[in-house]
């Protein structure tokens, strides 16, 4: 506060209209949160009452203890942690050798290999679905959780953002690493990985989240109800079949309660990716 | 090969990645390449015909109309998408309190955690003319309810405007990260000077962003032509006209008319118009230089 | 750098070779998934709806079925993205013995060569030729031009229809609206005389989900919503027509006064129930089937309840005829590249026999319901399951539902069965259905006039093609 008395006056209106701006946002955004929280806290007819739901008034589990009856989600659980931690940690993996390797100075065919990685971005999921459904087949992948893995194996989004990463990071490091000996194995894993933390932990939180919500794949690849992931087990729940007779009827609370247990590991685990997040940022800034 | 012999740890270090991207990017679109020339059956020999598909799709007016669409609302999500995410990553440094930064950090990367699925069915819910809660507040202001998913004028600004709700926490992080990288002898240097704020952010913050905002730029470019979920999930019959992008029509052509030929060929032009968007913005934006 | 360049050709050429060659190896390539033994009947099926209600249900319900009939099911059921899980699978060379399919679908299918033309295996079938289990007229809605015949019904279609708040109407002394005028008078007096009696003007007179399903009230005129075909086989939409103006004006009528949900437009089939069932809204338009659930939905809750819901006919035409529609036929049909369709044809004589009816509605006998001494009653799952394992009614006149259908249900089908009829979809309904949203709505939330909307949609569906006059 002994800062805010040297401030300039227009420097303070600045700083309180920015925390304004910054409040407002925050509230867009942490509504919506709330409210499905809030529906899927109340009883099958309450929530489908209209009306304002940002605060729960009266608890009821209904919704949850429903959608734990009628779906045995354990597996499906199981299986989503499964894919979704093996498949991000290749997928890091391999994007960081990928980004390390697009670094290099004077490497033969770095340009084209670059273009190349940048024109897998490019292609719509719906112009290969079906010949990327074969090349599963052949390979026997289709219905085991390894084609979901293998799913986005590596992105040319990940490449790109490493290795953007890793050009903050000065090159005469490097070099005298490779003088001293070591090849570049041990550069990437010794020098740049560690001082690319944040870029990992961006990396690693965008790929886990995008993959525990993966969908299409799941679908696609997977018959079999006991690899079910997360997302098939609960698309039923949340997603209301329309134009048929069929005679499902699920309450809103039943719905928002699928999404809750959906998003929850995510929220669950997002402070704690945010602090080492936050480190890796420190950790990174103290590098020159 | 003296060059390649060099390098070999290199090679072998994307080698995997290189398999990958043969195995499950371009021999799939090579397929699809050839499909795209097919009269599309499900089981059974596809017959060449040839550009037949290409030709359907070029004559179709309503490739041209979802063309327009795509490029009006991609545009829109590139421009502002790609400016105000940097807004909110300096607005937040200016923040000295470092619990609220910490926690609206948290908070806004919330909507990038869920899918569109739960995005869409948020907003049409906060803006529904019968308690909405947009709606509620306009009512309270004394004013009548906007029935904002069914008015074409609103429609694609709507789009553009989730979109970037969604993800500008995500890019946002992005950017801190760069900014909190800056080394701090760089502010010293301008405080010595005498600088204010304003021109320490105007001189030395922003400089320093250009590298992210490079990278920024182009991921978002490469998708750009791709948007689906948001606007399959988001659009209703009165504002389709608006905002049906190409992959929507695709979907249509391809998974509730089966015509794999056609759609595929449609995809191809998706394909063909982002690679000529990337070159322009590569070269523009000099992105291969050397940082 | 010269090097360089010369390396880059060398690396494009190797990529592009690779590509070429592994695309054209594998082109031919279907190899096979079935590993069917010697007189080991199995069978692979693909569907949406028939089956568990959930994954663990799911194969309950196989293992019920090779009970019962001693075949070998694989079923494989997406949760959702149906067409698209049929087409990616089915495209990359996976074999099915059966689909599950819309009328629609198979249309397209069946343009395509697809599906196996089964009217021989149908007329030798003792259980599927007889017209008891399958009414001749039912059979009339899926033969093709050529007078052939590609699949088997799943279920007895319902249809849609207005369904109304009845303990309302009794409640404000409303009688059973017929003409359009009658209609906005029961829909003003939901909105302005509080029917649910909790002192706050939140209700609506009507409510529906896009527009699906107007059909009812577009009877007024006699006009239909979809295709129709004149003597000489040209087709129209009727609604593209002056005919539907009369309609339209009242819509945009209801729309401007706030008796019709401002949300209709972008309100899923969801949302319309939820409002029914939550007092917000005295009519809706819905399936006749779920005339009986809306009540069954609310007795659950409170078992003293006044909800009433009922189903009536829609709006009477100038010649005093109601139209309403029928649902679009769910149909199995074997594709051409099955493995053992004489084992698809046994599945499909037993789905219509009696053991196949109790299957396909009410269940798992020990899980969905109970038998004793020739008694059946329902357990707390088959409850939930409300008689739904993929058919709501079969089509086995033969059959009667051993535990009765639920209030109110009887009476909506008779009115579906006097007065529905099937759409002729056509392949190009999805086009011209784009077309007829976008000024049916326009006309119906008064940004322009229905006049003019109708005479827009007539000019752009005949420029495009996609009707004959």
């Amino acid at each position: 506060m002994q800062k805010w008395k040297q401030w300039s006056k227009k420097y303070k209106t600045f700083y309180v209209l920015n925390i304004v701006f910054l409040i407002l946002l925050v509230a867009t955004m942490i509504v919506p949160l709330l409210n499905t929280l809030t529906v899927s806290l109340s009883s099958n007819i309450a929530s489908m009452q209209s009306g304002i739901k940002i605060i729960p008034t009266e608890i009821s589990f209904e919704g949850y203890v429903t959608i734990w009856q009628k779906m045995n989600l354990w597996l499906p659980f199981y299986n989503n942690v499964l894919v979704t931690v093996i498949g991000t940690f290749f997928h890091v993996l391999l994007s960081a050798l990928a980004g390390y390797v697009l670094i290099q100075k004077g490497l033969p065919g770095k340009r084209l290999m670059m273009s190349l990685i940048l024109l897998t971005m490019m292609i719509p999921g719906e112009a290969i679905m079906i010949p990327l459904y074969i090349v599963n087949k052949d390979l026997g992948l289709l219905n085991t959780l390894a084609s979901l893995v293998i799913h986005g194996l590596v992105s040319g989004f990940s490449v790109l953002l490493l290795r953007n990463f890793f050009m903050n990071i000065s090159y005469e490091l490097a070099e005298s690493a490779r003088m001293d000996g070591a090849n570049d194995f041990k550069i990437l894993f010794n020098i740049y990985l560690p001082l690319a933390k944040p870029g990992l932990a961006t990396v690693t939180l965008f790929e886990f989240v995008s993959r525990w919500n993966q969908f299409t794949p799941a679908l696609l690849y997977i018959n079999d109800s006991t690899k079910y992931t997360l997302q098939i087990a609960l698309r039923s729940m949340i997603l209301s079949n329309d134009a048929t007779s069929s005679s499902d009827f699920i309450t809103p609370n039943v719905r928002m309660a699928g999404i809750m247990i959906a998003i929850l590991p995510l929220i669950v685990i997002y402070p704690f990716a945010q602090k080492y997040f936050v480190k890796g940022i420190m950790l990174g800034s103290t590098k020159e | 090969m003296n060059i390649f012999k060099k390098h070999m740890t290199l090679y072998l270090m994307i080698a995997p990645v290189a398999i990958y991207f043969l195995l499950f990017a371009y021999y799939p679109l090579a397929r699809g390449l050839m499909i795209s020339f097919q009269e599309f059956r499900i089981i059974g020999d596809n017959t060449y015909i040839g550009l037949q598909n290409y030709i359907t799709v070029l004559s179709d007016p309503v490739f041209w109309r979802v063309l327009v669409n795509t490029l009006l609302i991609g545009g829109g999500i590139l421009l502002i998408g790609f400016s105000f995410p940097i807004l909110v990553a300096i607005s937040l440094n200016e923040v000295l309190k470092v619990s609220f930064k910490k926690f609206t950090q948290m908070v806004i990367y919330l909507p990038h955690l869920f899918s569109w699925v739960i995005i869409g069915g948020i907003w049409i819910y906060l803006l529904s003319p019968d308690g909405g809660l947009v709606n509620e507040i306009i009512k309270v202001f004394g004013g009548e309810p906007i029935h904002f998913f069914t008015q074409e004028k609103y429609a694609k600004p709507l789009m553009v405007f989730t979109a970037i709700w969604k993800d500008v926490g995500f890019l946002c992080i992005l950017y801190l990260a760069a900014i909190v990288g800056i080394s701090p002898t760089l502010y010293e240097a301008a405080k010595i000077d005498g600088a204010t704020r304003w021109q320490e952010i105007r001189h030395i913050l922003i400089p320093q962003l250009y590298p992210t905002m490079k990278v920024v730029f182009l991921l978002n470019l490469l998708g750009v032509l791709k948007i689906f979920d948001q606007i399959f999930i988001m659009r209703n019959p009165t504002i389709a006209r608006e905002v049906d992008v190409l992959m929507v029509y695709t979907y249509e052509k391809g998974i509730l008319e089966f015509d794999m030929g056609v759609a595929t060929a449609a995809s191809f032009f998706v394909i063909f118009a982002t690679l000529i968007l990337t070159l322009i913005a590569r070269k523009l934006l000099r992105f291969d230089e050397e940082a | 750098m010269r090097k360089d360049t010369r390396f880059k050709y060398l690396i494009i050429a190797i990529l592009v070779g690779l590509i070429m060659i592994l695309a054209a190896c594998n082109d031919e390539g279907t190899d096979n998934e079935g590993e069917a033994t010697e007189g080991d009947k199995s069978l692979r099926i693909l569907s949406n709806v028939v089956g568990g209600k959930t994954p663990e249900e799911n194969e309950l319900f196989v293992e019920e079925i090779e009970r019962l009939t001693d075949i070998k099911v694989e079923l494989v059921k997406p949760p959702a993205d149906y067409d698209q899980k049929l087409l990616t699978a089915m495209s990359s060379g996976e074999k099915f013995d059966l689909v599950l399919l819309t009328k629609n679908l198979m249309d397209i299918l069946v343009d395509q060569g697809v599906l196996t033309e089964i009217s021989d295996q149908i007329a030798e079938s003792d259980i599927l030729s007889d017209t008891t289990v399958i009414p001749e007229k039912e059979w009339d809605l899926i033969e093709y031009e050529d007078g052939n015949y590609y699949g088997v019904f799943n279920k007895f279609e319902g249809g849609t229809m207005p369904i109304v708040r009845q303990d309302w109407m009794e409640k404000l002394n409303l009688q059973q609206p017929e003409t359009l005028e009658d209609f906005y008078n029961v829909f003003k007096a939901f909105k302005e005389q509080d029917p649910d009696g909790n002192g706050k003007d939140d209700t609506y007179g009507l409510s529906t989900a896009g527009l699906y399903d107007i059909q009812g009230f577009l009877s007024a005129e006699g006009v239909k919503y979809k295709y129709v075909y004149n003597e000489e086989g040209e087709r129209t939409i009727p609604i593209a027509s002056e005919a539907a103006v009369p309609v339209l004006e009242w819509f945009a009528k209801l729309y401007e006064e706030g008796l019709l949900d401002p949300n209709f437009a972008t309100n899923e089939t969801s949302q319309m129930r939820e409002l029914f069932l939550t007092d917000r809204v005295g009519m809706v338009t819905y399936w006749d089937a779920w005339v009986g659930l809306f009540n069954n939905i609310r007795l659950e809750d409170d078992p003293n309840t006044e909800f009433k819901a009922k189903g009536i006919p829609g709006a009477v035409g100038p010649e005093g005829d109601i139209i309403l529609r029928r649902g679009d036929p769910s149909l199995w049909a074997i594709p051409v590249n099955a493995e053992s369709p004489g084992v698809a044809k046994e599945f499909l004589e037993f789905w219509h026999s009696e053991k196949g009816n109790v299957l396909s509605t009410l269940g798992i006998e020990g899980h969905d319901y109970t038998l004793t001494d020739g008694k059946y009653e329902l357990t707390e799952i088959g409850k939930e399951h409300s008689m739904d394992h993929g058919v709501v009614v079969p089509n086995n006149t033969n059959w009667e539902n051993p535990i009765g259908s639920l209030p109110g249900v009887e009476e909506a089908q008779e009115i579906i069965l006097e007065h529905a009829t099937l759409e002729t979809s056509t392949e190009d309904w999805p086009e011209a259905e784009k077309i007829v949203q976008n000024y049916a709505f326009k006309a119906m939330m008064g940004e322009i006039p229905a006049k003019e909307a109708v005479n827009k949609m007539h000019e752009e569906l005949m420029d495009a093609g996609l009707i004959d006059y």
